[in-house]
Parts: structure tokens; C-alpha cells; sequence
């Protein structure tokens, strides 16, 4: 019976704690705490904008102080905030009054002159640490370089980070109800009386390496930040495929068979928040296809011959751009190092 | 009754407990709700300060030029090669007015065009009439190459709006600043096609034309240092041609079946694309820095 009173009282006051916190002043008014803390930098106070400054000027002007570490900007918003409630200036007079010997003797103007030696990172703290997560993709595919045949795609992936950088994972692609024979095609047949040999495919998968080169921060219209990186994918599997029967349809119906293939390809993760992306991938399948025989016997037992319905092998590149989004697990991570 | 009594007791102290979880619970969620929203009402010196300070202004106040190379993708069956420049005037570092131009410095054939005009040959090579020959008499010319439309030159005034700007490390040794930008505007296509003709066999000039047509696109910049960039770009550039010379349409149900004429009908929809690749100046050669 007591317990209950208890729980409620504890979630009432939960409840209005932030309550308070939302009442505090919105960005752009500076309160009277963050002012005073703001003019203490020479009293030895860590003045926030000030090192924004430095970092911008130390070559990363893109860097901002706010909206790129939300907790730096926290903690200097906290800052100003505790060392305003302190009676300032009465602190540091009451020490000199009773011990002399303790008393600051800065010359603050030659201090604030010295060079900073801080290491400055252009991009200060990766947004979204990778290594030791799972990264979960879902997305779509589409056929850039095949003029014949459409080969859309559901892909799913799966990654795992080995480093910060470095991943292994699996990915695979389902295309079998959405190979699209174009019109074109047909167009080719009736004015030029030329059949091109056409190869629909059913599913692919492949093992892969991701490695991440490259990242970055854009300001979008000057007033909110996203992270982004960039990555090379690059592995070994097999694609299932099979030609659609153009010279002799009314004989060869073709099964699939999976082919060895190895892919190479680029991507853009756009990150939302630490754990949800958007991801842009252009990728090559290459494989070695099997086209279908460009003649056909008159004789229909010879026709039907399946041996006679393969002709030339190909070295075919399949590029496949992929739109999708990019899950990372777990959902939360710690840096190692503050900054 | 004793037990019915117990029961009760139980029933409303399981009942309080549960309201007790809730509201706790409901707490915490609303506090976790609240806690993050926090993190963005900053105050403090940092109250009100933009997203970004100091940032170069690469653009604003500039002129851009930017010799480009510009390659067309899925072709039919023939892949272009334009050769051009990018002029641009940025009013601010988001905005900027100018224009594309550029010729088609190379045409390569595809794949497809070196078997049609394989089999084409042959067939020519053989003595006599035959079906063949007769039912591709207005639509193969001696060689197919030469009756394919190409893309001569290209002129397009654009408008190019710059939301995103940011930088990017890589191998976290070289650092660029970058940006993303959209543009857009009418597109002025030269265009050399297969002439329109009524009695078509053997009749395979060419002609020109302008084609008017809408081009948009997107790109990314990467600042090397103060006054120079590289920038990668696609285009759309949709409009109708004739890209094989072919009697595709103009008769039977809808216009959608071969006349034995060239006209306008048969001249097909095609979303044209191109990636660039450009080597962008900037003057005056320093930039400016915003506050």
C-alpha cells in the first residue's frame, strides 16, 4: 500500500523535472548566467565561443560550435549556467585576502596572446561510430547499364564492423518477378531484323569487405547538420541468371543456373541519427554469361536439343544503383575519448 | 467471506501497483522525451549561435568557370562525349545564375550498332532479294553508323541553388570542403537525325535540328584550395529523337506501328543522362568569410 504512494510521488516528480528544463529560455536568447559566464573568460572560465572560434579558424570553418557537438555545446551551456549562480570575482579576492602567497598572478592579456596548441580534428568526433556494430540494409535496386532488360530489386545486407572502418557482411538480391523485357527490344527485332540475346536474372548474393574512407558534415541551408560517409564495397558470389529465349521461343525454355560473380561498387550513407542512414550504392556484378545460340535448326528434334540453345559466353557487367536505408546495431555506442 | 474480503484487498493492492508502474513509466518515457528535446534549447554563450561560423563563402561574390567533360549514360547505340564549360555568377554563396554549353567531341558506337550493322553487311553481301533485305529497306541504310542521331552540341542557362554545404575528411589526412547543389533550366539540344521523308527506301540523309528541352541535375563540388574545385554532376536531359534512324511509328492503332516514312512520330521518348566531371575556377581568387 505505502509503495504505491511512493512510485507516484517519484513519477510526478520525473515528470516535472524536465518540465522546468522546458521552460528554460529557446536558442537565440542569451540568459543573464550564460553572459556572465561568457564575459568570465579571463578569469580563467572556458569562454565557448571563443573555442569555437579557434577551431573554425584552425582550417575548419564548417565546423560549428553549436549544432556539431550537441555536447560540447551542453556543457558549455552548463557551464555558464553553474559559474553564474557563484558570486563571481568575490571567490578569488577572498583567497588573495587570506593567503597572498595563493593568490593568481596571471597576466591574463599575455596568457590569452599564447598560441593554442590543442589538436583540432577537421571533424571533430565521427557522429556515428561503426566499429562493433551490426549494420542492417533495406533497399532497392535498379539496373544502370542494361538497356534491354530492366533488373530492379529488393537487396537486403548485412554488415559487421570490424574497425571503424573496415566490414565484413553478406547481401543479396531477389530480382525474378521484376525483370522488364523493354519495348525497345522488340523495336530493334522489327526494324532491323536483329535479335540481341537477352539474359533476365533471378537472385544474387555475395560476401563483401566495406571500407570507409571518407566522411563528412554538410550544413543544410546554414541552419541544420548532417553526417555522411562514404564507403567502397567490394566481394565475391553468384547470380543466378538464364537468357530469354529470343531466336526459338516456341523450343527453349531456359533454366537458371548461378554464376560465379565478383562485385565492385561505391556508397553514400547519409545519417539521420547515430543509428538510421539513408544509403546511395552504385555497384558492378560482373559475371561470365551464357548467351543464347543465335541460330536455331529447322529440325524440330534438333531444335529442341538443349545443347544446341547456349551460343557465346559473355563477361557481362551488371551495374545496379541501390536507394535505401541503413540500420546500425546496437542502436548506442561510447566514445573512447571525449573528444 | 473472510477470503472474498482477501481477495479484494489484493485485487486493488495489484491494481494500485499497476497504476503506480504506469505512471512511473509514463514518467520516464515523458522524461526521456523531454531530455532529448533539451539537448537542442541551448543557452548560455552558445544561445543563438548559427550552425555554422567562419564558413568560407566559396561561392558568393564569384565567378565560376569550369571546363567539363560530359559522358552520357545507357545509350542505345551510341555513347557521347561532350566536351564544354560551365559559366557560373553567384549572387550569394547559394544562389548562382549562368549556363552549360558543350559539343559532342566524340560519338562511340555501342555494342548493339556493331551487330546490327554486322548482320546488316552480310545481308547486303549476299546476292539477291530476300525478305530480309526488303522488310529492312527503309530503315537500314549501307551503314547503320551513319544514320544514327547524335547529340552535337548542347547549350543550357541554369539556375543552380546551393542548400548544403559541409566538408569531408578522407583517410583522415585530407580535409576538402564541399558542397551539394541542384540546378535546373531550359536545355537547347543540336541534334543531327535522319530527315523526315514519304518515300524512304534507300533514303538515308541526315538533318538538323534544336531540340528545347528541360535539364536538371545535381552535383558535388570538392574545394581544393582557394580558388579551385572539383565537381561531379548528373543531367537529365529528357526529350524525343530518333536514335537509330528507324520507321518505329506513325501508323496503325495510336501511331504505334512503322508507316514506311520517317516523321516526327517516330522519334521516341528518351530520359537522356550524363555524368560530369569539371575542373571549376573561382574569381576573384579569394573568397570571403562569413561571420
Amino acid at each position: 500500500m505505502k509503495s504505491s504512494p511512493i512510485g507516484l510521488l517519484v513519477a510526478v516528480a520525473l515528470g516535472i523535472f524536465p518540465a522546468q528544463s522546458w521552460a528554460q529560455a529557446k536558442a537565440g536568447k542569451v540568459t543573464v548566467a550564460g553572459k556572465a559566464a561568457a564575459a568570465k573568460d579571463s578569469k580563467g572560465v572556458i569562454d565557448a565561443d571563443a573555442s569555437g572560434d579557434a577551431a573554425a579558424s584552425a582550417g575548419t570553418d564548417a565546423a560549428p560550435a553549436a549544432g556539431d557537438t550537441p555536447a560540447a555545446g551542453d556543457t558549455a551551456g552548463d557551464t555558464g549556467e553553474e559559474t553564474g549562480e557563484t558570486p563571481t570575482g568575490s571567490g578569488l579576492e577572498d583567497i588573495c585576502k587570506i593567503d597572498p602567497a595563493a593568490c593568481p598572478n596571471l597576466d591574463m592579456d599575455k596568457e590569452a596572446a599564447r598560441p593554442l596548441k590543442e589538436q583540432i580534428f577537421a571533424v571533430q568526433q565521427a557522429y556515428a561510430l561503426r566499429v562493433r556494430r551490426f549494420e542492417l540494409q533495406a533497399g532497392w535496386s535498379v539496373s544502370m547499364n542494361d538497356q534491354f532488360v530492366g533488373h530492379p530489386a529488393p537487396v537486403l545486407a548485412l554488415n559487421y564492423y570490424i574497425t571503424n572502418v573496415l566490414a565484413i557482411g553478406v547481401n543479396g538480391a531477389y530480382y525474378a518477378p521484376f525483370n522488364v523485357d523493354k519495348d525497345f527490344n522488340a523495336q530493334v527485332r522489327r526494324a532491323a531484323r536483329v535479335a540481341v540475346p537477352l539474359t533476365e536474372y533471378q537472385w544474387g548474393a555475395a560476401l563483401n569487405f566495406t571500407y570507409v574512407p571518407a566522411y563528412g558534415k554538410f550544413a543544410g541551408f546554414g541552419d541544420f547538420i548532417f553526417h555522411y560517409d562514404a564507403y567502397v564495397v567490394g566481394g565475391v558470389g553468384a547470380l543466378s541468371v538464364r537468357p530469354i529465349p529470343v531466336i526459338d521461343p516456341d523450343n527453349r525454355n531456359f533454366a537458371f543456373e548461378p554464376k560465379l560473380a565478383f562485385n565492385a561498387g561505391i556508397g553514400l550513407r547519409i545519417f539521420f541519427n547515430r543509428w538510421f542512414a539513408a544509403v546511395l550504392e552504385v555497384r558492378d556484378y560482373v559475371f561470365n554469361d551464357k548467351l543464347e545460340n543465335l541460330s536455331t535448326s529447322t529440325v524440330p528434334a534438333k531444335a529442341q536439343d538443349k545443347s544446341t540453345w547456349y551460343g557465346e559466353t559473355s563477361l557481362t557487367n551488371n551495374v545496379q544503383a541501390q536507394f535505401g536505408a541503413a540500420i546500425f546495431l546496437p542502436f548506442s555506442f561510447d566514445y573512447r575519448l571525449p573528444k | 467471506m473472510g477470503k472474498g474480503r482477501g481477495m479484494t484487498i489484493t485485487k486493488q493492492k495489484t491494481i494500485k501497483r499497476l497504476v503506480s508502474v504506469l505512471a512511473a513509466a509514463l514518467a520516464l518515457f515523458t522524461f526521456i522525451e523531454r531530455a532529448e528535446a533539451q539537448q537542442i534549447l541551448l543557452t548560455g554563450p552558445l544561445a543563438g549561435a548559427p550552425a555554422v561560423r567562419k564558413l568560407r563563402l566559396h561561392r558568393k561574390g564569384r565567378l565560376e568557370f569550369a571546363p567539363a567533360v560530359s559522358f552520357t549514360l545507357l545509350d542505345e547505340y551510341q555513347r557521347t562525349i561532350l566536351v564544354g564549360a560551365k559559366l557560373n555568377y553567384a549572387f550569394t554563396d547559394w544562389l548562382s545564375f549562368g549556363a552549360w554549353g558543350a559539343f559532342g567531341a566524340a560519338h562511340l558506337p555501342t555494342h548493339l550498332t556493331e551487330q546490327v550493322q554486322g548482320v546488316n553487311a552480310s545481308r547486303r553481301a549476299t546476292p539477291g532479294e530476300s525478305l530480309d533485305k526488303d522488310l529492312t529497306a527503309v530503315n537500314l541504310g549501307p551503314d547503320f553508323k551513319k544514320q544514327l542521331g547524335t547529340m552535337d552540341w548542347v547549350v543550357a542557362p541554369q539556375l543552380t541553388a546551393v542548400p548544403f554545404r559541409g566538408k569531408l575528411a578522407l583517410f583522415q589526412s585530407i580535409y576538402l570542403d564541399t558542397d551539394l547543389y541542384f540546378f535546373g533550366g531550359p536545355a537547347f539540344v543540336g541534334l543531327n537525325e535522319r530527315k523526315n521523308c514519304e518515300q524512304c527506301n534507300g533514303v538515308f540523309t541526315m538533318a538538323t535540328r534544336t531540340a528545347i528541352a528541360p535539364t536538371f541535375g545535381l552535383g558535388f563540388n570538392f574545394y581544393i584550395n582557394k580558388w579551385a574545385a572539383i565537381g561531379f554532376e548528373y543531367r537529365g536531359l529528357p526529350f524525343s529523337w530518333n536514335t537509330g534512324g528507324f520507321d518505329t511509328a506513325g501508323g496503325g492503332k495510336d501511331k504505334k506501328f512503322p508507316d514506311n516514312k520517317i516523321t516526327n512520330d517516330d522519334r521516341q521518348f528518351a530520359f537522356n543522362q550524363l555524368l560530369t566531371l569539371s575542373f571549376n575556377v573561382y574569381l576573384p581568387f579569394q573568397y570571403k568569410v562569413s561571420e
